[in-house]
Formats: C-alpha cells, structure tokens, sequence
C-alpha cells in the first residue's frame, strides 16, 4: 500500500481537479456551463500558442486563422455541402487540416523568426477572412454555416438523440459537450506537458533563448521552429471544432485578428511557456466579457450591451482590462499568473524562517538544496522571454 | 563514463578564409589536431580565434578553405549536422537556457536521442524510457564535472563558474570527438581556474577526444596543450609545442609583447 | 489605358500614405528594435482628434494638433511604459513589442468606442472634388495624398540624414551597444523615433480616410497593419527599402482592384488583402525581405 502514495500524492490532485470538474454539470446551469466549454475551448488553443509563442519563442498572430480552418474544416468535413463523413472522423480531419495549413505556411514559419513571425502570420488572418468570405460554396460566405452535432457511436453531442436525464439532471447539449471538452482538454493537457518536458520541449526552449546554442547541440533549427507551428495549428485547430460545436453556427467576422490578439492576451496573462499559465489566462480572458455582460447591472461604470451613447459596455470594458493587464504584467510580473502562483507557492512553502538572510542570491557549493525554494523568482526572471 | 571505441579522427584545416565586408577575418588558416590531442589556438584580441571556432562548428561559412573530420567535410554543414558528428562547443560568453542543469544537460543529449514530437506527446514508453536513460548519462557528466550536486538547480542561480561548467558538461553530453572549448576559464578565479584545468585534463583521459582550446590564459594553455597555433590579425604565424611557440620570435612580437599583463611563465 | 493609368495614379497615391506608415515602422525599429503594433490606434487617434477639432480649429489647425498631440502620446508612451519594460534582458524589444500590442488593445477600444458606429467626416478642403490630367480623372484628395506625403517623406528623409538625431538612429540600428558607449543617448533617440511615427501615422490618417473613403470609422485603424508589408519588404531597417516596398503595396492594391472582374477567381474585395498575400510570396523568397541588410542574419 505505501508503494501508492507517491502516486496518489502526484496524481492526486489531478484526480480530485476532474472529479470536481466532472460533477460540475450536475450543479450548473447552462450559462456557466457554456462560460466553461468556452474556456476549454480557449485552453486549448492558448496552450498550443502558448507552446509556439511561450515555448518556442515565435510570435503568432494567424492563431485565429488555424483557429477557423478546424471549426470550417469540421463544419465542411462533416456537412452537407460537403462530403458529410461521420463527424468524429471529420474533427480528426479538421485537427490533421489545421496542421497541414499549418505545415504549408512553413516555409515562412521555419525561417522567420520572433516577433517579425508575427507580422508574417498577420498575412494569414486577413487572408483567411478574405476566403471564408468569398468561398460561399463551402464557408457559407458572410453569414457562415450551421454546425452538425458531433456523434459518437450513436450517442448525440446536442439536445437530443437519445434524450438523456442522468442523476435527475436532464442532459442537454452543454452538459454533454461538457464532458467531450474535458476529455479534449485532458487530452491537451497530457500531451502539451509531455512535449514541454521530453525532448521537443528542450529544444524549442532552447531555440528561443539562443538559437546559436541550439544548433550546436544539434537542433535542426528550421525543422523545429515549423514544426512548433504546425504543432499549435493543430491545437488550434481543435480548439476550432469544440468552438463550432459549442457555438453551434460559424460565422467569419468571429475569426478576425481580434481574435488572435485575445490568444495572444491570454498566454501573456498567463505565464508564457506554461501549460497551466495558458490555462488561466484562457479563463480569465474568455469568462471576463461574458461574465460582465451578465452582471453589467450590478457593476459600477458598466452599462448593459446595447445601450449605446458612448458608454462602456461589457465587452469594452473586459478589452480595457485585459489590454491594460498585458501592459501591467509585462511591466511588473513578466511571468503572469503562472509565475505569481508559483511565488506564492513559494512563499507559504517557506513557512518555517529558514536560518541566514532569506532570499538571498545564488549560493555556491553544495547547499543548493537550501535554496531551491527562495530561488523560484530570480530562477525564472527569464521565463516571458518571447 | 564509456570511453568511445574509436580514437578521433583527425581534424583538419585547410586554407580557411573568412570575410566580414570586406575585412579579411581569416586569412588562409591551416592547422591540424591530432587524434587524441589537446590543440590550443592562441593569439591577441581580434586575432580570429572566435571565428575559426564558429568556422569549425558550422556558424560561418568560410569563403574559400576546407575543414575535415576524418572523411566529413564539415564546411558545407549546417551546425546541427555537425553536432551530430561529433564536435561540441562552448561559447565565449555563457550561452545556457533556461531551466535546471539537468535541463540544459539534456539539450546535450538531443543529437543522440530520437523521441520525436509524437511519442513525446504521447509519452511512448520508448520515449519515457529514452529519456530516463538519458538522465542517468547526464547525471553521470554531472557527476564527472562537479555539477552533480547542482543537478536539479536552476541553472541561473548558480555561480560564474559553474555556469561555465555546465556549459562544458552541456557538450560533454553530446559523447563528442572533438570538443572545441572558447575560452573555459574566461571570468574565473583563481581556484576556479584550478578546477576547470583538472576538470578538461580529466575528461580528456578518460575520454580520449580531441580538445581545441581557444584561452588568453597562458598557463593553462602551457599546461594543457599538445601543440598551440598562434593567430595574428587573421593569419596563423605560428604552429609546434608550447615550449616552441613560448620562443618564437614572431609570437613575443606579435603576442606576448602587446599583452605585457599576461602571464607568459 | 485609362484603366491603367487610373490603376497607377490609385496605387501612387495609395503607396504614398502607406509609406508614411512604413516610415514610421522602419524609424522605431532603428531606434528601439521593437515592432510597433500601436501604430493602429495612433493612426485613429489623429485621425479623431481631426474629426473633432475641425469644427472649431478649421482643417489645417485641426491636423496640426492631431499631428503634434499624436506624436507626443507615442512619445510618452514609449518614454513611460515601453521603455520601462523588459530592462536588460536581451529580448527586451520583443517584450515591448507585444506590449505595444497591449497597449493598442486599450486605445483602439477607447476611440472606437467614442466613434461608435458613426462615419466621421474630418472636413478637409478636397472634399470630393476631381481633376482631370490629360485621359483621367484624379480626386484631389489623391494628388494632395501625393503632394503632402512627398513632402513630409522628404522631410523624414532630411532628418535621418542631416541631423544628430539621424545620425545617433543609424548609429543604434547598427550597434546599440556600441552607440551608447559612444555617448549616443538612445532613450531620447527612441523617444523621438517614436515622436515622428506618431506623427506620421496621424498625418496618413487624414489621407486614408479622404474621399473616395467615407470617412473616419472605428475599424480605420486596422489600415495601418498594412504598412508592416510594406516595411517587411523594404527589410525593416531601410527607410528607402519601406518607400519602395509601401509602392510596391500601394500599387498591387490598386492594380488588383482596378482588374477587379478579371480576377474574379480571387475573390471580391482581394485587393484589400493583396498587401498581405505579396508579403507572404515575398517572404517565402526571401525570408528577410527584399531590402535587407547582408549579414543581417548572422548568428
């Protein structure tokens, strides 16, 4: 038996995090429910961004490009008109099409590099709002498309089909695509991590912070820069389809460059180069204007959605704050929400005054154990290097 | 540690040239390091040591001039390839990433290992146990460089000198042939320096590769080195054993005369 | 012919404004290393300040407090937040530049939500008047874009060349490090770099929004992104290399539109993202644009 413990001790609070998540349905109503498919949706996106801009340093504002190639690709893939293939054949589909356009752009992506990347991508997003709108045939032009339900070995990720009541809590469409977005972000999570920490994620860390350093020790420098991209196409892509699923209609002007630049506000809020960094600020970034449009009433200086006359409404409002919170982070916690974690982590760990001045600086010799837990602020000072 | 079946093989330059708009950098450079042997090249500030190592590890490339490991011609290989080769580097400024000492010993495994992004993803056991194996032969360098009780600290935490040193076991993961160092103890005291000496003298025993070894450092370089080459405004005026090149008249000029605060003993 | 000719004078003149923009990019790039994506907003911002003030100021009183104020708002904001970002980490500029992206998030959201969903007219003298030289018809608001950008682009041209400041902005494009030791003080090179952007953008507001435009709107902004093409081309660091690649971009622009019909494989409305699919061919070529500087891709 006490051969488990470590085991429960790292898997532990992962498994007490999905209960949690999984038992939500079964106490929220479809409004919070939507807030956090959304959210998922996001997270799942901003970590595949989060691995290409965060990680490997290159700068990407073509993300909502990718984002819409999955959600259209799945759209397309699995209506009418359109070859109409069973829908869980079509996400695979859509995710491995993110990627191919992804992998098309790599000429560009492999050899250009950091922030001018982002200049290049911005190619990609109007060019792409270009094509969904003119391509009528299989975008739908200006007024987008409907989005087939997913299903799933007979089982409906909508309404109905079958009619489903669990617990006494009736099953509708966002109790069940609450499930199929936390497996997708499961799945996102398990394999962003295990990226970051192998091989791959080495080398990428590597690229960014010196790209002389990496080639020497071998990283084939271009291969790894496209293949970052291609790899957030993909997440991106994902992120597309639960999008279309959740939203249930695709429309063009949602994959404008705004749109990128909210990915873009959530790694940074986040922490860049952390999968859980991503995470959060997938949250905040995506829960802000819809919970601000729900209680615009109750806050101060928000007027509700529509009441014009130059006041500021909700979504202004949550624009304004994260706007303002990529300035303020990056002038004061270049490591986001992810690096403030981790330092008060840090200093409620360090409970018990260690002996000597806290928190003084590299310490020399072998009693670096020591100073492992003070260290986390300075060890990371370089962690938002884009 | 494994000591690599084979001895080296040679590595030879040949009339390398390198221009900078214009500037001659390297000027028809030829030298040749002998298996097994620690060459050192020598020469005044702006004398083309950095560039010649940047030549030799695929950083630049030469206008005119051939260098070749063994059969490999390695001018017309981009670095990565190189690394794969078997020739490793350190840099003159300390050029680490982020993360542990494990982490940046691990970067040195890179051309040796194979997990690509899938099986990484995935977290294949063949790639789990990839990596495990490969930590253990990091652990194993640490150990070799003194870094072992480093290992799992941030690598920005530690001091000048054992950021130098993780550079070193950094291409020491690499199980290189050659391994070109740029200037080791550069920024050391003088018990560091100490060190680092016995540290290169020790691998290079125990792991019989050919060392080039670019240092202001006189005595370390007299300690060290098999044979010393002597650059000067690009051009190499001088080649033989240190206590040869410590007496040509064209080195004290060159050299030693302008830098009167080296130790030249 | 008459298409033709009215293709090439659109595409002048269209290349012209968005070479004051370029302008803009490629100074603070010089100056600072950083990409500026708050160029958007200052665009909209002079454009506003002139759809405000023209009432009271009259145009030309208008436009010149739009150019001073919007200069001095990207001269602070470079003074007071981009440059306290980042310190001396050495991807400091890539740091600032996606803070400009922030930063841009908070100005676009304010004036366009002041603009709302109007169309604001910014009462400038051309109106919608036409000329004709020889077969075509030109608007006057496009032979003054030409004129006025002519001139300020000279005068842009005549500061990097003949002042101290031009001569400290070549001096920190080439080696910022060693330029400071130099006594080059790159906080105030910077800080006009940014200055004379501001300005710039503001003064290509006016433009972009003349007639046959229809007027100021709250997406106007998003025009200026498409001077990053051009700069790109022109290779980030070369003023001249912007000028070229901004006409390059003007024209294709305007040639693309003026063909319209005969390239309806591509879409209606592609010469609005024409710019950007030249950016793409060009950089699949040439990964550092058509200007750059060799061994500007030395490691």
């Amino acid at each position: 038996m006490s051969d488990l413990r470590p085991l429960l001790r790292t898997c532990g609070p992962y498994l007490l995090t999905a209960l949690l998540l999984c038992a939500l349905p079964f106490y929220l109503d479809a409004f919070w429910l939507r807030i956090g498919l959304f959210s998922m949706a996001a997270a799942i996106g901003a970590v595949g961004l989060g691995l290409l801009s965060g990680t490997a340093g290159q700068l990407s504002l073509g993300h909502a490009f990718f984002l819409a190639v999955g959600a259209y690709g799945y759209v397309w893939l699995a209506g009418e008109p359109g070859p109409g293939l069973p829908p869980a054949l079509a996400v695979v589909l859509a995710v491995l099409l993110a990627g191919a356009a992804g992998g098309l752009f790599s000429p560009v992506a492999g050899r250009v590099k950091g922030v001018y990347l982002g200049v290049a991508t911005l190619a990609l997003v109007f060019l792409g709002h270009h094509v969904l709108l003119t391509a009528d045939s299989v975008t739908g032009g200006f007024n987008g498309r409907s989005v087939p339900p997913l299903e799933l070995g007979g089982f409906t990720f909508a309404e109905s089909d079958p009619e489903l009541t669990v617990l006494g809590v009736p099953f509708g469409g966002e109790e069940r695509l609450w499930y199929l977005g936390l497996a997708l972000f499961a799945l996102t999570w398990f394999t962003a991590r295990g990226l970051l920490r192998g091989r791959p994620g080495r080398a990428l860390v590597a690229l960014r912070d010196s790209e002389t350093a990496a080639s020497v020790m071998g990283v084939h420098v271009a291969r790894y820069r496209s293949a970052a991209f291609v790899l957030s196409s993909m997440y991106a892509g994902l992120a597309g389809v639960l999008l279309a699923l959740s939203f249930r209609r695709v429309v063009p002007d949602y994959f404008s460059l705004a749109l990128s630049v909210d990915y873009l506000a959530m790694i940074v809020i986040g922490g860049l180069g952390s999968v859980a960094g991503a995470t959060a600020g997938a949250v905040f970034v995506t829960a802000l204007p819809l919970l601000m449009t729900r209680y615009a009433d109750q806050l101060p200086l928000v007027a509700a959605p529509g009441s014009g006359g130059g006041s500021i409404g909700p979504t202004e409002a949550s624009r304004y704050l994260y706007g303002a919170a990529i300035v303020v982070i990056l002038l004061y916690a270049p490591d986001g929400l992810h690096g403030l974690a981790r330092r008060t982590r840090a200093r409620l760990r360090r409970r018990p005054p260690v002996t000597g001045p806290p928190g003084t600086g590299p310490s020399p010799g072998p009693a670096g154990a020591t100073t492992t837990d003070t260290s986390d602020t300075t060890a990371r000072a370089k962690e938002h290097t884009p | 540690m494994t000591t690599p079946a084979a001895a080296p093989p040679a590595l030879d330059v040949r009339g390398v040239t390198v221009r900078f708009a214009g500037l001659l950098a390297l000027d028809d450079v030829s030298f040749t390091v002998a298996p097994g042997t620690v060459h050192a090249v020598i020469g005044p500030n702006g004398a083309g040591k950095s560039t010649c190592f940047n030549v030799l590890s695929g950083l630049y490339r030469p206008a005119a001039g051939s260098v070749r490991l063994g059969a490999a011609e390695l001018t017309r290989l981009a670095p990565h390839r190189i690394a794969a080769l078997g020739v490793a580097r350190t840099f003159q400024n300390i050029v680490t990433t982020q993360g542990t000492v494990a982490d940046n010993l691990m970067l040195g495994r890179h051309a040796l290992s194979h997990a690509g992004f899938a099986a990484s993803a995935l977290r294949l056991p063949r790639a789990v146990r990839e990596q495990r194996a490969h930590l253990a032969k990091a652990r194993e360098i640490a150990e070799l460089t003194g870094l072992g009780a480093h290992f799992d600290s941030p690598v920005a935490l530690l001091s000048y000198g054992d950021r130098k040193r993780v550079e070193l076991a950094r291409a020491l993961c690499l199980e290189p042939r050659v391994l070109l160092l740029d200037e080791p103890v550069a920024g050391m005291n003088a018990a560091e320096r100490v060190r680092m000496t016995e540290v290169v003298r020790e691998i290079r025993a125990e792991l019989g590769l050919s060392v080039v070894l670019v240092e202001h450092d006189m005595g370390l370089v007299m300690r060290l080195a098999d044979e010393v080459t002597v650059l000067d405004f690009g051009r190499a005026i001088a080649h033989g054993t240190p206590d040869r090149v410590r007496r040509d008249p064209e080195v004290l000029r060159a050299y030693l005369g302008t830098t009167s605060g080296e130790d030249a003993a | 012919m008459t298409g033709f000719l009215d293709s090439l004078f659109n595409g002048l003149a269209l290349g012209s404004v968005y070479a004051l923009i370029a302008l803009g990019f490629v100074t603070i790039f010089k100056a600072s290393g950083v990409l500026s994506f708050t160029h958007g907003s200052l665009l909209l911002l002079g454009g506003y300040l002139v759809a405000v003030l023209h009432d009271d100021l009259g145009f030309a009183g208008a436009l010149a407090v739009a150019v001073l104020v919007t200069a001095a708002v990207a001269g602070v904001l470079d003074r007071l937040v981009l440059q306290r970002v980042g310190g001396s980490d050495p991807h400091a500029a890539h740091i600032q530049t996606i803070v400009t992206i922030g930063i841009d998030i908070v100005l676009v959201t304010d004036l366009a939500r002041r603009i709302g969903g109007d169309l604001l007219p910014l009462g400038d003298p051309w109106g919608d008047a036409v000329t004709d030289l020889g077969p075509v018809t030109v608007a006057d608001s496009r032979v003054a874009a030409i004129l006025v950008s002519a001139v300020a682009i000279g005068g842009a041209f005549a500061l990097f060349r003949f002042t101290p400041w031009g001569l400290s902005l070549r001096a920190a494009a080439e080696d910022r490090e060693a330029a400071a030791l130099m006594g080059v003080r790159l906080t105030r090179v910077r800080t006009v770099a940014w200055c004379l952007a501001g300005g710039l953008a503001a003064l290509a507001a006016v433009f972009l929004v003349a007639f046959p435009a229809p007027g100021l709107e709250r997406t106007t902004g998003q025009i200026a992104l498409k001077a990053f093409p051009a700069a790109i081309l022109g290779g980030m660091t070369s003023p001249v290399g912007a000028l070229v690649g901004s006409m390059l971009i003007g024209l294709t622009e305007a040639f693309v539109a003026g063909y319209q019909s005969d390239l309806h494989v591509l879409g209606e409305g592609f010469g609005d993202v024409a710019p950007y699919a030249v950016m793409v061919l060009v950089l699949l070529v040439r990964p550092a644009g058509l200007f750059a500087a060799k061994g500007a891709a030395r490691v």
